[in-house]
């Protein structure tokens, strides 16, 4: 179906567009001496049949397209230019057609001979016109690309945000599963009521992990709660080497942010931070309100005889993207090491569900 | 038999003692929960075999058993980890076994049995050393650090702390932090587990920080100096020049 048939809106337009080219067909006439009554008799069919005829380039332009080159219009220029002299032709002598049927009205006696006259004008007029709705056709054709890769872009970038969501996903550890799987088959020995508490513990961590992930934004305080799961596991794995100070403020917990930005903050300070050291120590998360924004900070101690980190590891990098690319410039990342401190701080605007 | 239990997780160490609870013959000398007692700990009890986890602060597991070669220890070894598994697939070549974190009890006593016949008969094929086996779990990946033991001390060197290499017999001096550490092992065996884009051989005793580099001067027509951030001056050959040259024009 052809775009300017397919609304009225469009087809009345195009329409409007003939209204000056007739004008200037029967201005053209009179010049040549033609009276009023010929020349509108004449340029009002014609042009409104031209209109009508001349929508078929549309659907040749879409069999030839350009290719978006300009090499393009010179291989398809030979077949354009022969079908814009046949088209023009046929235009005249519709024209004459036109002339001969309407010869029997009176006052327009003299219209096949006059139309005679200006066939070769007709004709190089029909060309002309011919060639500017080819034109028009490839605009059209162009703009329609144009919004189908507008179209096409966006629908890639959100299915690339929901693939590196699922990845996130995946993205469990398996040094961590496999690890915790160890403890508790240490435990199961040992001491069964506490082997029972970290299967629960794990099933908590793992059910809350995979519901995350299907939702692009979440509550700080699910957040929170999955950090909680995760590490009362590793409390159990690394025992007294791990120390944990919880600051929440509950004014931050309703904060909405994008899913598994938390978990990220957590495992680095466990791979990094407590596994790294032998006596281990404390990894603290903060989660405050000051003047409408929500600061989450995630601190543990780093080894010192280790070189200080150089750059964002991959995990951190996501993190800073993504809370960027929701809220842009009104929200802040920091990661930095202080006195033998790892501290990564995350700054964005509280906003909750509605 | 004496056995040496190393892992820094508690629990991991409990399940390797409940398993071996039921091998009267083995009795477990000391457990270790890092490196650098496992080393104490060795010189003190010398073990015949040793459970060791990889991943541990300070000092890993392949960082460990290196430092026990040097002292010219070899106990039999059953890595104990939850380590990547292909990475490991490699150590079946070397006919040394591993546990994969968490395993069975048959898994277990598979591994113990492998162990002692190594440890019984004297072995074909010689033990692989432990950079060796540390090279293959890194599967290509450069080093990123170097141990030394330096007297009953035991100093780690991160690569980029390492400002030059000096090759002296059997052995290497490492130029660190304004202090020279000894470290047997050859330059060439040292210089293929580096990465070549970081540490260059400008010379046939001498590898090179790139980073510590400030330019070449050409003392005669055969004659060149490195000259470094600190302003010490190294020899630079030809084919060291000619290999400077081509990663220059390279970037």
């Amino acid at each position: 179906m052809h775009p300017l048939l397919a609304s009225r809106a469009k087809l009345g337009a195009y329409l409007l567009g003939w209204a000056p080219i007739t004008l200037l067909l029967a201005g053209i006439a009179r010049s040549q001496g033609w009276n009023s009554l010929e020349a509108g008799a004449l340029a009002l069919p014609l042009c409104l049949s031209a209109a009508f005829l001349f929508l078929s380039t549309w659907f040749l332009c879409r069999a030839l397209p350009l290719g978006g080159t300009v090499e393009g219009l010179g291989a398809h220029g030979m077949a354009w230019g022969m079908a814009a002299v046949l088209m023009g032709g046929l235009w005249a002598g519709l024209a004459w057609l036109l002339a001969r049927m309407l010869a029997w009205i009176p006052g327009l006696e003299a219209l096949p001979q006059r139309v005679g006259n200006a066939l070769p004008v007709l004709t190089g007029l029909g060309v002309l016109l011919y060639l500017a709705s080819v034109a028009l056709s490839y605009l059209m054709l162009a703009q329609e690309r144009t919004l189908e890769a507008e179209r096409k872009g966006a629908e890639a970038q959100m299915l690339a945000q929901e693939s590196e969501l699922k990845a996130l996903r995946a993205q469990l550890n398996p040094h961590f599963l496999f690890n915790s799987l160890n403890s508790l088959s240490a435990l199961t020995a040992v001491d069964p009521a506490r082997a029972r508490e970290m299967c629960v513990l794990l099933s908590d961590f793992l059910r809350r992990s995979l519901g995350l992930g299907e939702r692009r934004l979440v509550a700080l305080r699910e957040e929170l709660d999955l950090a909680k799961a995760y590490l009362a596991i590793e409390q159990i794995r690394f025992g007294n080497r791990l120390h944990l100070t919880w600051t929440v403020d509950p004014a931050a917990e309703p904060a909405l942010l994008p899913t598994l930005l938390l978990q990220p903050l957590v495992e680095n300070a466990i791979k990094h931070g407590i596994a790294a050291l032998p006596e281990g120590g404390i990894l603290a998360v903060t989660a405050v309100v000051l003047e409408g924004h929500v600061i989450l900070r995630v601190d543990n101690p780093l080894d010192a005889d280790a070189p200080a980190p150089q750059g964002l590891g991959i995990g951190l990098r996501q993190v800073r993207q993504r809370l960027l690319g929701r809220f842009g410039s009104r929200a802040r990342f920091e990661a930095a090491v202080q006195d033998g401190t790892h501290r990564v701080t995350l700054v964005f605007p509280l906003e909750t569900e509605p | 038999m004496k056995a040496l239990i190393i892992d820094d997780e508690d629990l991991a160490r409990a399940v390797v003692r409940e398993h071996l609870a039921a091998h009267p013959d083995v009795e477990v000398v000391a457990e270790c929960a890092n490196g650098l007692e496992a080393l104490k700990a060795a010189a003190q009890q010398q073990p015949d075999l040793i459970f060791l986890d990889i991943q541990m602060p300070k000092l890993d597991g392949f960082e460990v058993l290196e430092l026990l070669e040097a002292e010219g220890k070899r106990p039999a070894v059953v890595f104990v980890t939850a380590y990547d598994q292909h990475a490991l697939r490699a150590f079946e070549a070397h006919a040394v076994d591993y546990l994969l974190k968490p395993f069975s009890k048959e898994r277990f006593d598979a591994a113990l049995a492998k162990a002692r016949a190594l440890h019984a008969a004297q072995p074909a094929v010689p033990a692989p050393s432990a950079s060796d086996l540390a090279a293959s779990a890194r599967q290509g990946r450069p080093l990123e650090r170097i141990v030394v033991k330096d007297g009953p001390k035991v100093t780690v060197v991160h690569l980029d702390r390492l400002d030059w290499v000096q090759a002296q017999d059997d052995y290497v001096l490492l130029r660190t932090e304004g202090k020279n550490l000894l470290k047997q092992q050859t330059l060439a065996s040292l210089e293929s587990q580096l990465d070549p884009s970081r540490f260059i051989r400008i010379h046939r005793s001498y590898l090179l920080n790139l980073d510590r580099l400030v330019r070449v001067e050409q003392d005669s027509k055969e004659h060149r100096e490195a000259i470094l951030r600190d302003g010490a001056r190294l020899p630079v050959s030809r084919a060291g020049y000619q290999r400077l040259r081509e990663l220059w024009e390279g970037a």
